[in-house]
């Protein structure tokens, strides 16, 4: 898919046509089919899907780690502030991991380096990327410490001594410590309560705005999306489907999955008598359907959608489909 | 001849750790009614998954009565206990750790039935295994496939099937969708209901996603470290909640909807230790009403209106606080 | 959905038509992809055929037993293929036979420990607590002694024949599979299925068998070929100091206690017997690597 570039100077972070395999002796997984992504300065994209979609290899291919023996990268590019990251040297790509981009993962337990202190794992960043001495790194560790609303004091403790959602401010801290322009979120509440993640969202917002960072927001649940994106992708088999502002995916969705995911979420509002869910399940990446990869769960099926991938229809200057059902039209088919 | 599928009478389950008491349980009383879902909602640690083992004695309940169609169970011995097993199941959440990696479905199906000796016959028990499958919507051709050839969707209708089996009279949920994808939580979800109906079940659903559990059930008892502090009707704790920290709860869920945003009631605070809880309202220290009673007595579990329970010496609260 | 399990009315029609796919063929697959664990199962079965065919390959009395003084101390030619001992014996003969000892003993002594140590281990990882704690220390009284010593004591004080040195050696193999057998219990005993094995009513026998053992499988079978490995060198160790199988019967240890004194001018003599033992202790060593490569899941990944 196309994306064009909304806002032509300022993109943090550019992706055109990334194609990534997983190569095994038996199989090739196709994860990645030709994504297309865009964010500019200061926004937030949410790149939404389900297991499998793709996003998490999409996410490591900025930081150019896609493990290496099985993850082949096909074809693309990823740009970040203009340079494409799949070409860097290493020596180029470790000054910009945990400085320029910087990531937080799903899992804080294993996030974390239980025999480091936080104050420590937070230093460490600054340490190797701002060139100072380790009392310097540590005292602007303590600062960041309580920026995430954990005491200064607990920087001297190890991480078995705090609790899920504070080990994820601490992850936090830690990506946050030298100021990325990008910060890449790979489903970072999912294993935290519900109020622990409130709490942690909000955290996210404030300070995305504080630091004017831009963020890659990867996550599976609308109600996160609505709360802290601008923008968002709907990914499905390594595709992009769709992709608007909030506006145009909440209130003006045209693609049938996006439907679909909508429709298949509990509403705490409306009580129906029955979900609506989405026919059969994902596609096995190892062996995608021909044409649109989204055509044997849509309801909306014609023929052309087995045999021909639909092109990306441009709806407006934010919002995009890939869907054959607009080929000809821009209004609604659902 | 009453309603009352199962009543639950001042539950405990205390684990003894090195600093102490840990209570796990802490004196949950509730009952439900037959053909009914009964939905146990709380974030982890709240006691809801110990709560859920301890009816079936899959853990030794410390102290409590716990009455199933009118028999205590807690005074059963383990021969009585197996022989009323085939009417309360449990299924699990793990789609992936509940079913054994060695046996395929048919036999994982078929085990609780040989278990039980409830179809002597080879060919007739297989028919129902095959019955079963059909009801949970598991494809024939699977039948000699291992679990891990399957998804979790797939898996997690496999556990149905085999809770299903003994026709039990009740099901405990636990979790069942969590693991699960949004449009398969949907379709199992569906399922669970459509079951419910055919066979007159009665569910608990032990979940932390308030907006499944609202869909799925039709009371919903929340639990605070191991205390329930408010049962209601879903419309009603939906529409009318009382106890600070479901209001909280509620509103901490995010909504996909980008107009008409609910506003954040934000919890000060970390969840205070389950071990050696003092006999003070455990919420207080969170609590944005909290006041000096509260910090002194523990509330008690009170009808506010009909079929409305909440433990909180703030009642008088009323939904616009 | 159509069900169509009404056209068979037997279970064996209908797994006719829809087959198991078994767990065993993967497990071969993988394990067929290993080139080195290939070539030491194939080592192993050869040693194997070997053993079960001696009468076949080497006449006992005449080739291994018959004393030969002319002939003695022949380097390897085409009436003796290795050559001949200090005693004129054939050692091809004295080798084949001798694989006989090594492998049954090796085979029984483990199967001892394996069902001893086993159900030991079994218990104390399924009940734990206090069953668990005696279990298992009354296991590390043996486990502070050297095997070859424990055995060593058994053999000395009741004797040193067959039957007594394949007791020692599963005796003092029985604490270290009791801890293997034990690690597993408990690792699976954690596991939502024994869980639901319960709650539907399985007692504690039926879930030990059916759902725990079965599961532990495979890290068990990796440590019976290791240690059939350990319980070989063991022997040979024995009866290298004079405590295991006695001379005139051919066992790899003593041929090399006995050749020692030879080795200098006629290295054949204890090399034959040593290759041997190399040969074997090797094959199952690359069997159980291969073997636990091939179990374990999640290489798969």
């Amino acid at each position: 898919m196309d994306i064009k570039k909304v806002n032509e100077k300022g993109n943090t972070l550019e992706i055109k046509n990334l194609v990534i395999h997983y190569v095994s002796e038996d199989e090739v997984v196709k994860a990645v089919n030709g994504v297309d992504i865009t964010i500019a300065s200061g926004k937030t994209l949410g790149l939404v899907g389900e297991t499998g979609a793709g996003k998490t290899t999409t996410a490591l291919s900025i930081l150019n780690l896609v493990p290496d023996p099985q993850g082949k990268i096909i074809s693309g590019e990823v740009l970040l502030e203009g340079k494409n990251v799949l070409t860097m040297s290493d020596s180029e790509l470790e000054e910009l991991r945990g400085d320029k981009v910087a990531m937080i993962f799903q899992d804080p337990m294993t996030s974390l380096n239980p025999v480091l202190t936080v104050g420590d794992q937070i230093a460490e960043g600054l340490e190797i990327h701002r060139k100072i001495s380790k009392g310097e790194a540590l005292k602007q560790a303590k600062e960041m410490l309580e920026l995430v609303g954990i005491p200064a004091e607990r920087a001297g403790e190890y991480p078995y001594q705090f609790s899920g959602g504070m080990k994820q401010r601490v992850v936090i801290a830690i990506a946050l410590a030298c100021s990325p322009d990008l910060l890449i979120a790979d489903e970072p509440t999912t294993a935290l309560d519900v109020t622990i993640q409130a709490q942690v969202l909000i955290l996210i917002n404030d300070l995305k705005q504080k630091y004017h960072m831009s963020m890659l927001m990867i996550t599976h649940d609308l109600g996160i999306v609505a709360e802290v994106c601008d923008e968002v992708s709907i990914v499905y088999a390594g595709r992009i489907l769709e992709h608007g502002t909030l506006e145009d995916i909440f209130d003006n969705m045209r693609h049938p999955y996006t439907k679909g995911l909508f429709g298949a979420l509990p509403d705490i509002e409306v009580r129906r008598t029955e979900l609506k869910p989405i026919k059969g399940l994902m596609p096995d990446p190892t062996n995608l359907p021909s044409g649109c990869p989204f055509h044997p769960r849509c309801d909306y099926a014609m023929e052309v959608c087995s045999k021909l991938p639909p092109e990306t229809k441009w709806l407006s200057d934010t919002h995009c489909v890939e869907c054959h059902l607009y080929k000809d039209t821009n209004e609604s088919m659902l | 001849m009453s309603n009352t599928l199962l009543e639950v009478k001042d539950l405990k389950k205390y684990y003894k750790v090195p600093k102490g008491m840990l209570h796990a349980v802490d004196g949950v009383t509730f009952s439900i009614d037959k053909g009914k879902t009964l939905g146990i909602v709380g974030e982890s640690g709240c006691g809801k998954t110990t709560a859920g083992r301890a009816i079936l004695r899959l853990v030794e309940p410390t102290s409590g009565q716990i009455i199933f169609d009118g028999v205590d169970i807690l005074k059963l011995n383990k021969n009585e206990m197996r022989h009323i097993r085939k009417d309360m199941q449990l299924i699990f959440q793990d789609p992936f750790s509940s079913l054994n990696p060695r046996k395929t479905i048919a036999q994982t199906i078929e085990e609780p039935i040989i278990l039980a000796k409830m179809i002597p016959d080879k060919n007739k028990r297989f028919m129902r295994v095959m019955e079963l499958m059909e009801t949970v919507g598991l494809a024939e051709r699977l039948v000699n496939t291992y679990p891990h050839e399957l998804d979790g969707g797939r898996r997690q209708r496999i556990g149905i099937a085999r809770a299903l089996a003994m026709n039990p009279k009740f099901i405990i949920c636990d979790e069942p969708v969590s693991a699960l994808d949004v449009s398969i939580q949907a379709q199992i979800l569906n399922l669970m209901k459509k079951i419910q109906r055919e066979m007159g079940l009665t569910y608990i659903f032990i979940t932390h996603d308030l907006s499944v559990v609202n869909h799925f059930s039709d009371d919903i008892a929340v639990m605070y470290l191991g205390r329930l502090i408010e049962k209601a009707p879903s419309e009603i704790l939906f529409a009318n909640p009382v106890h600070p920290y479901t209001k909280a709860l509620l509103s901490a869920i995010p909504v996909p909807r980008i107009h008409n945003r609910p506003q954040r009631i934000l919890l000060r605070g970390e969840i205070t230790s389950p071990i050696n809880p003092e006999p003070v309202c455990r919420f207080a220290n969170r609590c944005n009403y909290a006041e000096p009673i509260c910090s002194k007595e523990e509330p008690v579990l009170i009808e506010i209106e009909p079929n409305h329970f909440v433990a909180c010496h703030l009642k008088g609260i009323n939904a616009n606080a | 959905m159509e069900n169509t399990a009404k056209k068979f009315t037997t279970k064996k029609e209908f797994f006719k038509q829809y087959k198991k796919k078994s767990r065993l063929q993967e497990i071969w697959r993988s394990f067929l992809k290993n080139k080195l664990a290939v070539v030491g199962l194939v080592l192993f079965a050869l040693i194997i055929i070997v053993a079960i065919a001696a009468p076949l390959i080497a006449n006992y009395n005449n080739a291994a037993i018959k004393v030969n003084v002319q002939g003695r101390l022949s380097a390897p030619n085409a009436e003796h293929m290795f050559g001949t001992d200090e005693m004129g014996r054939d050692i091809f003969a004295r080798i084949v036979h001798g694989a006989r000892i090594s492998l049954v003993v090796g085979l029984s002594a483990v199967a001892i420990a394996l069902f001893v140590g086993g159900a030991f281990g079994a218990i104390a990882g399924f009940f734990g607590g206090m069953v668990d704690n005696v279990i298992m220390r009354c296991m590390d009284v043996f486990l502070c002694l050297p095997d070859v010593l424990l055995a060593l004591a058994i053999v000395a004080a009741f004797g040193t024949n067959q039957l007594n040195m394949t007791i020692a050696i599963g005796l003092s193999f029985t604490p270290k599979f009791s801890r293997v057998v034990r690690s597993a219990v408990m690792t699976v005993r954690g596991i939502e299925y024994v869980e639901a094995a319960r709650a539907i009513g399985a007692t504690n026998t039926q879930i030990i068998t059916k759902h725990i053992l079965i599961n532990c499988i495979g890290p068990i079978i990796v440590q019976v070929t290791l240690y059939v490995a350990s319980a070989i060198l063991t022997i040979s160790a024995l009866s290298f100091i004079g405590l295991g199988i006695q001379a005139p019967i051919p066992e790899w240890g003593n041929m090399l206690a006995s050749g020692r004194a030879y080795m200098r001018d006629h290295a054949y003599i204890v090399m034959a017997p040593g290759l041997a033992i190399f040969v074997t202790i090797l094959s199952l060593n690359l069997l159980g690597d291969g073997l636990r490569d091939a179990l374990d899941p999640r290489l798969k990944q």
